[in-house]
C-alpha cells in the first residue's frame, strides 16, 4: 500500500486552526454560563420565621461549633436550611443517556476506520 | 498604604518580570536554533534505541 | 550501538547541538510521586467537601471509598499500560496505539483541559487565600486578588519552562509538607497526642442522610476531588530515567498515600465541622482543613494547615502545568495540533512553546469564571477520560496478548478492574446529571464537534504509519 504523504501545513493555517479550537473551549464553558443554564443552585424551601438553634434542627454540639465558627441563628439561617433539589425528569435523562453513547460511538467508529490504515501501513500488507 | 498594597504592586511586578523573561528567552530560542532543530523530537525514542541495541 | 545507555542523563543520543532534541530524562519514583500526588492532594484542601454538601457527612466517607476504588483501578489499568508505552502525552499516546487517533485526539483534549482547569482553580483558590490572609492581618479594604492570581501562574509557568528537575523537586518538597500538615493536624486533634476534640456522634445526630440515598448518589461527583489528577503520574514518561519500573511505582504508592490523606481528612474535618457548614464549600468552608485547625484553637495549627492550603495549591497548579503541557506537545509533535507546539528547548530541554502557550488560556479561566464551574470542566473531562481507560485495558489485552509483549507491570484480576471501572464512571456521570446535567451535554456537544473538526479536516496533516511508535508487533485481529 502506497505511503499517504501529508501536506505540509503552513503558518497561517496553523494559526487558523489555534484560533478555532480556542474559541470551542471558551464556547463550550462560557455558553451554559451566559444562557444561564449553568449551575445546581440551593435553595430554603422551608424558612423558620423565629431561628434558634432548636428550630433549625441543631442540637447543643452542633450550635456550639457554629457559635465558633462565629454564627447566630440568624446569620446560620440560609446556610443551615438550604437544600439541593434532586428531582429530574426521564427526557432529560434518556437525552443524557443518548448522547452520551452516541459520542462514544462517534468517536470509536470514526477511530477504528483510522486505525485500520495506521496498521496497515506501518506493518504492511 | 499599608503592607499588602505594596504586595500587591509586587505581584504585578514579579507577573511582569516572569511573563517578560519567558518571552524573551523564547523569541531568542526561536531566532537561534533552526525549526527543524526545535522540532526534531520525536515519540517513542527510547524504545527505538532499546530495540537497535538488541539487534547488535 | 553497545555503549549506548538509554538511562543515561546527560547522553540520551540527542545532544543538545546535535541533530535532535528530546525531553531531558532526569526524574526519579519521588518525583513521580510528587508529581502524582502534588497535583491532587489539594483535593483534601478544598472542594471534596462540595460532597457532604451533596449528601451529607456518611455519603462524602461513602463517595470518597468509592471514588478510592474507582481511582485505585485508573491506578492499575494506567500502570500496565503506561509501563509499555512510555512516552509524554501519556493516555494520549495510549490510545493512539491501541484504539485508534479520533480516540486520542480526544483524550489529549481531555488531559489538557482536566489540567488547565484545574490550574486555574488553583490559581483562584491561591488568589483567595492571599485576600484572607490579609483579612486576618488587618488589612483595610478589599485586597485585589488578580494580581497574585497571575503571579500564581507566572511563576509556576516560568519554573517550568526552566527546566523539569527543579520544577519537581520544588513539588517534592512542597507536596510533602502539605502531606505531614494532615497527618500532624490528624494526630492533635483525634486524641491519639494530647486532648481530642472529635464529636462525631453529636455532629452527625438527626443528619445522618440528610437526602437518603440518593444524595450518595450525588456525593460521588465530587467525591472523584478527593483523587482527581494521579493518572497525569504518565506524563512524565519521557523524563524518568527508567520508565517500566519507577511510572508504576510512583503511581501505585501515591494512591495509596491519597487514599490515607482523603480518610484522615473526612475523618477530622467531619468530627469538627457541622455537615451544612463542611458541605458549603462556597458560603460556608471554603477550605476546610484550615477552618479545622481555626477550631482547634492552637495558632500553631493554624499557621501549618494555612501553609499547607497554600503549598497543596502552588503543588497542584505546578504539577497541571506540567502534565497540560505534555499533552499538548506531544499532540503537536504527531501534527494532531500544529507542529509548531512540538518543539523543545534546546537548553532547558522541556516542551517550552506549549508551556507558554497554555499561560493566557488558564489566565482566561481563573479571571473570567466562577469557581465551582471551572471544577466540574475539570471533572468532566477527567471522567470522559475514566471511561476511555477500561475500554482502553480490555482492547489491550486482546490486541497484545500477556505473552506477546513484556509488561512492566501486570495488573491482577483483570477483567474486574475495567468493569468496575466502567460501572462506577457511569454512577459519576449520573450524579454529575443530578446537579450539572447542562454542562455535562455542553461538553460533550463540544466534543462531538472537535471530533468531526479532526476527522474531516485537522487529521489529513498527520503521518498515517509514522505515528505508530511503539516497537510492538502486529496488533491481533488486523
Amino acid at each position: 500500500m502506497a505511503h499517504y504523504q501529508p501536506p505540509k501545513q503552513g503558518k497561517a493555517s496553523q494559526l487558523i486552526d489555534v484560533v478555532v479550537l480556542v474559541i470551542l473551549t471558551v464556547g463550550a464553558l462560557f455558553v451554559p454560563l451566559w444562557l444561564g443554564m449553568a449551575g445546581a443552585a440551593k435553595t430554603v424551601a422551608a424558612p423558620v420565621t423565629e431561628a434558634t438553634w432548636e428550630a433549625l434542627g441543631q442540637n447543643a454540639a452542633q450550635a456550639a461549633k457554629y457559635e465558633a465558627l462565629g454564627y447566630t441563628p440568624e446569620s446560620a439561617h440560609d446556610l443551615i436550611l438550604a437544600r439541593f433539589d434532586y428531582s429530574f425528569s426521564v427526557t432529560a435523562l434518556l437525552t443524557m443517556i443518548a448522547v452520551i453513547l452516541l459520542y462514544y460511538f462517534l468517536i470509536l467508529r470514526f477511530s477504528e476506520v483510522e486505525y485500520r490504515e495506521v496498521i496497515s501501513e506501518k506493518f504492511g500488507e | 498604604m499599608d503592607l499588602w498594597n505594596w504586595l500587591e504592586y509586587g505581584a504585578w511586578g514579579l507577573s511582569a518580570l516572569f511573563g517578560l523573561h519567558m518571552a524573551i528567552d523564547w523569541l531568542k530560542t526561536d531566532s537561534t536554533y533552526s525549526e527543524d532543530v526545535l522540532t526534531s523530537s520525536r515519540e517513542g525514542e527510547l524504545e527505538a534505541m532499546a530495540e537497535e541495541r538488541k539487534g547488535h | 550501538m553497545a555503549d549506548v545507555d538509554i538511562t543515561s542523563q546527560t547522553m540520551d543520543g540527542m545532544g543538545p547541538h546535535g541533530t535532535k532534541v528530546g525531553l531531558l530524562r532526569v526524574l526519579g519514583p519521588a518525583h513521580v510521586w510528587a508529581l502524582g500526588v502534588g497535583i491532587v492532594l489539594v483535593g483534601e484542601y478544598m472542594g471534596w467537601n462540595f460532597a457532604v454538601g451533596k449528601g451529607g457527612a456518611y455519603a462524602a466517607l461513602i463517595a470518597c471509598w468509592f471514588a478510592g476504588i474507582l481511582y485505585s483501578c485508573v491506578a492499575m489499568i494506567d500502570s500496565e499500560v503506561t509501563s509499555t508505552v512510555a512516552s509524554a502525552g501519556g493516555q494520549y499516546t495510549q490510545a493512539k496505539h491501541i484504539i485508534g487517533p479520533l480516540m486520542a485526539f480526544n483524550v489529549g483534549l481531555y488531559l489538557v483541559f482536566a489540567y488547565t482547569m484545574l490550574e486555574a482553580a488553583n490559581a483562584i483558590t491561591a488568589g483567595y487565600l492571599f485576600y484572607v490572609v490579609a483579612q486576618m492581618t488587618g488589612h483595610a479594604g478589599d485586597l485585589d486578588q488578580r494580581p497574585f492570581i497571575i503571579l500564581v501562574i507566572m511563576f509556576l509557568a516560568w519554573l517550568n519552562y526552566r527546566g523539569v528537575l527543579a520544577t519537581l523537586t520544588f513539588n517534592l518538597v512542597i507536596t510533602a509538607i502539605a502531606f505531614i500538615a494532615i497527618i500532624v493536624l490528624f494526630l492533635s486533634t483525634s486524641g491519639i497526642l494530647g486532648g481530642g476534640i472529635m464529636e462525631h456522634a453529636a455532629l452527625f445526630e438527626g443528619h445522618e442522610l440528610p437526602y437518603g440515598w440518593i444524595g450518595v448518589l450525588a456525593a460521588m461527583h465530587f467525591g472523584l476531588w478527593y483523587y482527581l489528577g494521579i493518572e497525569g503520574t504518565t506524563q512524565a514518561a519521557e523524563e524518568v530515567r527508567s520508565p517500566a519500573r519507577a511510572l508504576p511505582f510512583g503511581t501505585l504508592a501515591g494512591i495509596m498515600t491519597l487514599l490515607i490523606a482523603a480518610t484522615l481528612t473526612w475523618y477530622v474535618c467531619s468530627g469538627v465541622l457541622p455537615w451544612e457548614f463542611l458541605g458549603d464549600g462556597v458560603n460556608g468552608s471554603v477550605a476546610p482543613l484550615f477552618d479545622t485547625a481555626r477550631l482547634s484553637g492552637s495558632t500553631a495549627l493554624v499557621w501549618l494547615l494555612g501553609f499547607g492550603t497554600l503549598f497543596a495549591t502552588l503543588a497542584s497548579a505546578n504539577g497541571c502545568i506540567n502534565d497540560a503541557s505534555r499533552a499538548w506537545f506531544a499532540m503537536g509533535r504527531d501534527k494532531y495540533l500544529p507542529g509548531w507546539f512540538g518543539a523543545v528547548h534546546p537548553k532547558y530541554r522541556t516542551p517550552y512553546r506549549a508551556i507558554v502557550f497554555l499561560v493566557p488560556i488558564a489566565l482566561i479561566f481563573a479571571l473570567g469564571a466562577p469557581l465551582d464551574q471551572v471544577i466540574t470542566f475539570s471533572i468532566l473531562s477527567g471522567l470522559l477520560g475514566y471511561t476511555f481507560m477500561p475500554l482502553n485495558i480490555i482492547l489491550f489485552r486482546r490486541k497484545w496478548p500477556l505473552e506477546t509483549i513484556k509488561r512492566g507491570y501486570e495488573h491482577p484480576f483483570h477483567p474486574i478492574p475495567a468493569i468496575t471501572l466502567l460501572t462506577l464512571c457511569a454512577v459519576t456521570f449520573f450524579a454529575v446529571f443530578l446537579g450539572y446535567g447542562t454542562q455535562l451535554v455542553a461538553m460533550i456537544g463540544f466534543y462531538i464537534v472537535v471530533s468531526l473538526w479532526f476527522h474531516f479536516w485537522r487529521y489529513r496533516f498527520v503521518n498515517r504509519g509514522a505515528q505508530f511508535t511503539m516497537p510492538w508487533p502486529k496488533p491481533r485481529g488486523y
